[in-house]
Order: C-alpha cells, then sequence, then structure tokens
C-alpha cells in the first residue's frame, strides 16, 4: 500500500517536545512555529526555553525563560503549552518555581542537561512532579564520547530506568530518540523501566526503523510524537514507520492526551479524525 | 514522476539497515511513490578500490534498469582510476559517487579535481555525500565526519562546468556553500532529506527556517528530491514534498526534471 502523507499530514498531532526561546523576536518565533504546524497537522505544542549547555545558571537567570513561555501561552493560547525549566540544584527556589508556572498553567517540568535524571538532586522535583501527576521531560540521548564531552551529564535510558525505580509513579519522559547517538543503546536501557517511563521521536536523525525499535522495545503506549523543531522530519518518520494506524494515533495523540489526563487536562482541540 | 536522487543498496557494517536489496528496495519505492532512485553500494565507500562494487552494482540492477538508476564509486587514490570510471560509463552508470571522508582525501584538492574534472567532460553528475550517518552517533571505526562544506565550494569553483549533488547536507541556507554567492549560477544542488523548511531549532528567525529561507532567497533551483533510503525513512523527504513553498513548475522540477536532466534521460 501507498504512503498516503497527504492524509497523514491532516492527521491531528500533539507536539510535545518544542520551544519558543527567550531571545528579541520570540513573538515572531512562536508565530512561525504556529505557522508551521498548521501545515503539519499540529494542533498543540508543548513548549520550554532552557539553558543550555549544562551551564548552572543563577537563579535569577531561570525565570525570565519560563517568563517568556508563560507570554507564548497567552499569545497562542489554544496552540501553545508550557514545560517549565528548573535547574535542581537551586533546591527550594527550583521547587517554587515549578509551583509558580504550573500554577499559571503549565503542564509539566523541564529538564536540561544540568543533572542526570537519577541523581538525587532531582529528588524533590520529582516527588513534586509525582504529586502533582504532571511529566518531567529531560535532554536525553548516548552520543559519541567526543560529543558527550560538552554535556557529561547529559542522561540515558539506564538513568531513567534507575530514577524510575525509586519514583515508579513519576512520568519521565526521555527526550527525542533522533537527537543525536547511538538510540538503540538508549532505548535498550529503558527495557526495566516503570511503565511511566517514556521516549519522544524528535530530533534531527531519522534513522529508518528508529520509531518501530522504540515500540518494539517499550510498547507503542510509550512512545509520544514530538519534533524538537524537526518538524516534517518528526511527521515523516511516524507516518513512514511500519505501524498500524491504531499504533500512529497512539504516538501522535492518545499518549500525551493520556498524560494530560492524568493531572485532569486535556487537548486544547478536540481530535477531529479525517 | 518522482526520482529520489538518494539511496543505498547493501550493507553498513555498524547497523543492520532493512530494504537494502534491489527487490526490497523497489518494494519500498512503491510504498514511498517513488518512481525512480538513483543507488550505489555502501561497501563501495569501505574498498580503498570499489570497481568490484561497482561491477556488482550494474549486474545487480541491470533487471531493474527501469526503477534503479546505477552511480559507480570512484577513489582518486586508487592506481589507474580513470580506467573504472571509462568502466562506469561502460556499465552505463548515470553518475559518479565520491567520498572524501572515507576514501581520505581532501574535499579541494588536486586528486578529486581530476576526477570532477573528467566527469563534466564526460558529462556525469558528481554525488558526494555530506555524510552517510549522524556523526554523533559514529561508530568508532567509522571516522565520523560530515563534508566540509568550505572545502566543496572551493572545488565548484574550481571545476564550474561539473554538476555536483551534496547529499544529507543541513543546515542550507547558512551553509558555506550557499554563502559563496559567485556559485549561485553553477550547477550543484541540496537534497531534501535533512533540512527543515518552516521551523528549526535555532535562535534566529531566519535560520530557523532554514530551506525555507533558502527558498525565498532564490536557491529552489539548487533543491532535488532525495530520501537518503534506506539509512533513512523516506516520510520526511516525501512530507517536505508536499508542503515547499514553491509554484508548480518548481515542483515538477524538484520532483524530477532536474534530476532526469541531470542524469541524461
Amino acid at each position: 500500500m501507498t504512503l498516503d502523507i497527504e492524509s497523514g499530514i491532516r492527521c491531528p498531532k500533539i507536539d510535545m517536545h518544542c520551544h519558543v526561546w527567550l531571545m528579541d523576536g520570540w513573538e515572531q518565533s512562536a508565530d512561525q512555529l504556529v505557522a508551521s504546524g498548521d501545515m503539519l497537522g499540529i494542533t498543540e505544542y508543548w513548549c520550554s526555553s532552557i539553558i543550555q549547555q549544562g551551564i548552572l545558571a543563577p537563579v535569577e537567570e531561570v525565570p525570565p525563560h519560563n517568563d517568556t513561555i508563560l507570554s507564548a501561552m497567552a499569545r497562542h493560547p489554544k496552540r501553545i503549552r508550557g514545560w517549565c525549566f528548573v535547574i535542581p540544584g537551586h533546591f527550594q527556589d527550583a521547587i517554587e518555581e515549578a509551583e509558580r508556572c504550573l500554577d499559571a498553567g503549565m503542564i509539566g517540568i523541564k529538564l536540561y542537561n544540568q543533572y542526570r535524571i537519577n541523581d538525587p538532586v532531582l529528588h524533590p522535583i520529582l516527588e513534586l512532579a509525582s504529586e502533582r501527576r504532571v511529566p518531567i521531560l529531560q535532554h536525553a540521548g548516548y552520543p559519541v564520547p567526543e560529543h558527550r564531552a560538552s554535556q557529561p551529564l547529559i542522561s540515558h535510558g539506564i538513568h531513567f530506568t534507575e530514577a524510575s525505580e525509586k519514583y515508579p509513579d513519576a512520568i519521565l519522559i526521555h527526550a527525542h530518540i533522533g537527537g543525536g547517538g547511538d538510540w538503540e543503546h538508549t532505548v535498550r536501557e529503558m527495557r526495566q523501566a516503570s511503565p511511566n517511563v517514556y521516549i519522544d521521536v524528535s530530533g534531527s536523525n531519522l534513522d529508518d526503523g528508529q520509531v518501530e525499535y522504540a515500540v518494539s522495545e517499550l510498547g507503542v503506549e510509550r512512545v509520544l510524537f514530538g519534533t524538537d523543531g524537526t518538524m516534517a522530519g518528526s511527521v515523516g518518520k511516524v507516518l513512514d514507520a511500519d505501524l498500524s494506524e491504531d499504533e500512529r494515533e497512539h504516538i501522535f495523540w492518545t499518549n500525551a492526551e493520556r498524560i494530560l489526563a492524568q493531572q485532569g487536562a486535556a487537548p486544547t482541540e478536540l481530535r477531529i479524525r479525517n | 514522476m518522482l526520482i529520489d536522487v538518494n539511496a543505498w543498496l547493501g550493507t553498513w557494517p555498524f547497523r543492520s539497515l532493512r530494504d537494502n536489496t534491489p527487490d526490497a528496495l523497489i518494494t519500498r519505492l512503491d510504498r514511498s511513490g517513488i518512481d525512480k532512485a538513483v543507488v550505489s553500494y555502501i561497501e563501495a565507500a569501505f574498498h580503498r578500490h570499489p570497481q568490484s562494487a561497482n561491477e556488482r552494482l550494474a549486474r545487480d540492477v541491470e533487471p531493474h534498469g527501469d526503477r534503479l538508476i546505477p552511480v559507480g564509486t570512484i577513489n582518486p587514490l586508487s592506481p589507474h582510476w580513470e580506467d573504472d570510471l571509462t568502466s562506469c560509463i561502460d556499465f552505463g552508470m548515470r553518475g559518479i559517487r565520491l567520498f572524501p571522508q572515507y576514501h581520505n582525501y581532501q574535499t579541494d584538492g588536486a586528486e578529486i579535481r581530476s576526477v570532477v574534472q573528467a566527469c563534466a567532460q564526460c558529462n556525469l553528475p558528481v554525488f558526494i555525500p555530506h555524510r552517510l550517518e549522524d556523526v554523533r552517533q559514529h561508530h568508532w571505526m567509522d571516522p565520523g565526519q560530515s563534508l566540509d562544506l568550505t572545502q566543496l565550494a572551493n572545488l565548484i569553483a574550481a571545476v564550474p562546468s561539473a554538476a555536483i549533488i551534496i547529499p544529507n547536507a543541513r543546515p542550507l541556507a547558512r551553509s558555506p556553500l550557499w554563502m559563496r554567492e559567485d556559485l549561485r549560477d553553477l550547477n550543484w544542488y541540496f537534497d531534501l532529506s535533512l533540512a527543515e523548511i518552516h521551523y528549526g531549532l535555532h535562535k534566529s528567525t531566519n535560520a530557523m527556517k532554514d530551506l525555507g529561507y533558502l527558498i525565498e532567497e532564490g536557491g529552489a533551483n539548487h533543491i532535488l528530491f532525495g530520501t537518503h533510503l534506506p539509512f533513512s525513512y523516506a516520510g520526511p523527504a516525501l512530507v517536505k514534498l508536499a508542503i515547499l513553498p514553491v509554484d508548480e513548475e518548481m515542483l515538477e522540477d524538484i520532483k524530477y526534471r532536474t534530476a532526469a536532466k541531470l542524469l541524461n534521460f
């Protein structure tokens, strides 16, 4: 059977991993993001603005990132939802910032590579997320050593497995299977993880078989659709994956919908089938 | 009609590929709505003297000549590569593939210039992949290097009569190649396999658009349809084709007309 790309593009999708950056012109970039989603059937984006490169920035540098996201949510209330970025080493300040943003309507907590997901410094964050039934999305992957050198504390699958042993109810999402690195390695490491550990399909690596591999290792209910800015690429890899339409619907929509439901939320728009 | 200028047969040593035989690839092309695909054997990148891979390619593709377009591989450091080129032409190869990273020579050095010059004289397009695999996951036995596009721009300037196709490149609009305004009227081409059109992970609104910005700047005639099958999914290139901000005429050029001209159909 020939791929039906046109129909697949129209199929509604929740992009649970994307960004609006703290920068001059963020409004234009948010508008550009929404417009690109219109072309690809993406009805809502879960966005964060983050401090990258593992920088342990001063505590006062964090809120402006989250304020940018709150502004983007206000600008596109039906299309943009927020991940609250925190640096767990800020301890009580990180907890307070997460509570501020969740109370303002964000739907989860975003972590970058300042700490690994199984580091004890994250325990208060994991406890907060478990209590409020919100997901944690963390930048992750298993790049080769020369690419790992710039981010020595990047998490990979085994760290998620270990974190989920201590906090089996926490909803943990390993970001971007296609984010660069040995994706087979990091997925295999999550075989024993709690059923509440997910992976998203985003990233610029478009290796054939990647989505099916995640589904075969973790089950289709633990694979989420995200782009991380690789918009057409991420849509294309799910459409081309050797999956049933029901499995594709789980990835594009149902799994994210289930995560929202745990905190009493729902997609911003009803899913309208083709 | 849809022609894929970026497909492969054979074995990648570091990860199992599916659909990497002629029959399986054709089935995948059928599923993807692709009529013809340019193919080379992956193994040729690892052979010091790739002519045996060229001979196998010619033999294996011959029964599928209506679907698979063979492109031979030359190593400029292999003695008497000129004989391999002649042989490729005799086999009916429609182009030549070069691997500077794998055969270990400079992308703008004298060796590659000689081959590209010879191909230009024979009216054969030259395919130089920007990368075969994402370097962030490369096996320790793989060089893990992407093509140096600054050097490639020098090569294009040195052999302006050549047609050069650079599959798997990203980013495009900010690449040293597009930055060389003196080269914009020459015959070089990117494909759709990796670059994004409307939005990407960059903190500048122009860089976000990449392929979209390249098109806005007048670069649409440098784009061809390519998937990187079976390394990559075909879906991403097919989705981009469906939403490319170009008119019908340009879309037909990208889908097949420019490739057909380059491949001398």
